[in-house]
């Protein structure tokens, strides 16, 4: 193997790669992705009621109720407004605060305020909802607590924040998208434009060729991996350890990707393989979306060791000890993933690049 | 029209389709995934808060708090009360000290603990202790000198809310229906790059027998996926001809925009960038079932929203002809347009 002719090659896919619509795809897709699954799924589970306040006045209830850290807040300029919000969903009730409300609650008046509540707020949701108009308007007289509050969380413990659940997702489809879709698709294309054979009847071999694209791969890969982590602050612990596992699943996802490139015909069956393939690679993202599922289940599936080590450094503050068995199994399978390649590298070049 | 030439088009697209075996078996097996990422999702809709309450003396307003949307289960012991919450089996355990209506009688301030689960959310604890508190007030007969007149804005689902994945559901379907776009645009751009369809052209075969095959092959490739989809996660279960009338139309609004695409792109490549931006628009209207209030009005704007909405309020709601009609017309309408102008695209590319 030549590494000057590798070089090369590398530099044509650099030149190349960008005019692609799929390297543009590679580094894009996942920033966007990321941005949407974030949005998606840290609304959809979160069971923070929202709660909706038109004041007609200027009442202190509307700060009161924007300091909470239980409900969310937000203030509408017109009643038509807040009904249109609580009709779509946008919160779960809507409160019309009228002029004076401050005034009439000091001086003890009985006040009645109109609420909208949205049909498919959850019963809970109308509860604490309820409480806490009431509870905010008893703090507004001045009237002191009947009862003292202790709260206490058991065990150490805490909630994990659906933003941080959706990271490993994220990562994945950065390192995959760049690191197998690219080198995929790149031999692909070469062998569907009959280039591939061209190339090779070149001092230049197959091997050359497909190092060079999972070089490519590799350095897309990684790049966008590293972005998406510290686009969702997630860079800041063990940086260096960070790099070394984000690479040993880069170069994961390449061979595959060169594997793939090799085996398959066509851009139509790679992207059905995507389809399908795709969701066994982003399977162990799923059992931190939800925990409930067995940790286990996670470790059949190869990329659970690249995941695991990026959420214990990331999010739990860990470090070599705690992810030292996942890297050594990453690192085993970087190895088997190799053999497997070379395999059918020199397959390819036995039988015929384009079989 | 000849019909016999229409059917051996379509079943020539179909055998191009799934001549791959591996691509056929792969594009089932698509199906299998989303649907089993359906049913890991959590079925049920959680509507109360389940609240463990350790009480000597159980104060009678307990039982009114019961009819609004929290549970508070009696527990033999606080040390058990710990355990519980600690287990998860309830998000939050309170208790009331032995002495408490005394205190609340005398006016005297009494100490209430909560217990919180270790992973319990902010608004779980917050939500927790306001409910608490009003609870105090109530028994202590302070009521609030506030009333909400309260309205329900909208079908009242208190008691039948709609699981997360049920909410996914029409996501899923308009996701198997738009994702074929690429598929029926990558098999006319194919005939065009490859210029069998200048071989086609040359045969009795006239033009707008090649758009209906084209159409029907599409439009049964999305269809056939979308109910097969929603009969085996019960979306057929409420009003099924609503929704199958819904999806089909939604099938033709795919085939329309994959004549589109087909008509500007030039390969495989193309296909896939036009696509790409094409299925992101598409699926904007997803979010709005998804995450209801995240999006305004101007999402109606984007047909798709038609198809989403009332395959969501037909198969979630059991919303019937009467009040989708206008969703389905306004679709029919929208595809009119695309498929007319994909069709005419596309004749200007095969001239």
């Amino acid at each position: 193997m030549s590494l000057r002719r590798v070089g090369v090659l590398l530099g044509k896919e650099l030149l190349q790669g960008p005019k692609n619509f799929i390297f543009i795809w590679a580094v894009v897709a996942p920033i966007v992705i990321s941005l949407a699954v974030s949005l998606v799924f840290g609304n959809l589970f979160t069971d923070k009621p929202t709660l909706g306040v038109m004041d007609e006045g200027d009442s202190r209830l509307v700060t009161m109720a924007a300091d909470l850290t239980s409900v969310v807040t937000k203030e509408y300029d017109t009643v038509a407004g807040l009904r249109d919000a609580v009709q779509r969903g946008a919160v779960d009730m809507g409160i019309v605060l009228p002029d004076g409300f401050d005034d009439s609650i000091l001086q003890g008046e009985d006040v009645r305020i109109s609420a909208y509540t949205w049909g498919e707020s959850l019963a809970k949701e109308r509860a604490i909802l309820r409480a806490t108009v009431l509870d905010l308007a008893r703090q507004l007289s001045g009237r002191e607590a009947t009862v003292q509050i202790e709260s206490t969380s058991l065990g150490d413990e805490t909630s994990i924040p659906w933003d941080d659940r959706v990271l490993p997702l994220v990562v994945l489809m950065a390192v995959f998208l760049g690191g197998l879709f690219l080198p995929a698709i790149s031999v692909i294309n070469e062998k569907e434009k009959k280039t591939l054979e061209a190339l090779v009847t070149t001092p230049t071999t197959i091997e050359e060729v497909f190092v060079a694209k999972g070089v490519v791969g590799f350095g897309l890969g990684l790049f966008t991996g590293i972005v998406i982590l510290v686009l969702n602050q997630a860079f800041s612990a063990e940086p260096l350890l960070l790099v070394l596992v984000m690479a040993l699943g880069t170069v994961m996802a390449s061979e595959i990707g060169v594997v793939s490139g090799a085996l398959i015909k066509d851009t139509t069956t790679l992207f059905a393989m995507w389809k399908f393939g795709g969701i066994l690679l982003f399977a162990p993202a799923f059992v931190y979306l939800f925990p409930q599922i067995p940790e286990w289940v996670a470790k059949v599936f190869p990329t659970y060791y690249l995941i695991q080590p990026v959420v214990e450094i990331s999010q739990q503050g860990g470090g070599w000890p705690e992810i030292a068995t996942s890297v050594l199994v990453l690192i085993g399978l970087d190895l088997a993933m190799l053999g497997v390649a070379a395999a059918v590298v020199s397959r390819a070049r036995a039988y015929g690049i384009s079989s | 029209m000849n019909l016999r030439v229409v059917a051996a088009l379509v079943w020539k697209d179909f055998c191009l389709f799934f001549r791959n075996r591996f691509f056929a078996a792969v594009s089932a097996l698509g199906i299998v995934v989303y649907l089993a990422i359906y049913f890991a999702m959590p079925g049920s809709v959680d509507e109360t808060l389940e609240v463990g309450l350790y009480a000597p003396v159980v104060p009678p307003v307990v039982e009114q708090l019961q009819e609004e949307g929290v549970e508070l289960k009696k527990v033999a012991s606080e040390e058990a009360l710990k355990q519980a919450v600690a287990d998860g089996r309830y998000v939050a355990g309170v208790v009331l000290p032995p002495d408490i209506m005394d205190k609340l009688a005398t006016g005297e301030q009494a100490r209430i603990d909560l217990y919180f689960a270790p992973d319990a959310p902010q608004e779980i604890k917050g939500g927790v202790e306001v409910l608490v508190t009003e609870l105090a007030y109530l028994q202590a007969g302070e009521q609030a000198a506030v009333e909400l007149s309260e309205e329900i804005v909208g079908m009242d689902m208190a008691g039948m809310q709609i699981p997360p994945r049920d909410r996914l559901r029409p996501l899923f379907a308009v996701f198997l229906i738009i994702f074929e776009t690429f598929a029926l645009a990558n098999l006319i751009s194919e005939e065009a790059e490859r210029r069998t369809i200048h071989a086609l052209l040359v045969t009795p075969m006239r033009m707008r027998e090649l758009f209906l095959a084209k159409g029907i092959t599409g439009t049964s490739l999305a269809f056939a996926q979308a109910v097969l989809f929603m009969a085996i996660v019960g979306g057929m279960s409420r009003e099924p001809l609503v929704v199958l009338v819904a999806l089909l139309l939604g099938a033709v609004l795919a085939t329309g925009v994959g004549f589109l695409i087909a008509s500007v792109a030039r390969d495989m490549m193309s296909v896939m960038a036009w696509g790409v931006v094409v299925f992101i628009v598409l699926m904007i209207p997803c979010f709005s079932i998804v995450l209801p209030g995240t999006l305004s009005h101007w999402v109606e704007v984007i047909p798709s929203y038609y198809l989403v909405d009332t395959v969501h309020r037909a198969a979630g709601f059991g919303s019937s002809w009467g009040s989708l009609w206008s969703n389905l017309a306004i679709l029919l309408g929208y595809e009119a347009v695309i498929v007319c102008t994909g069709i005419l695209a596309l004749r200007r590319r095969f001239r």
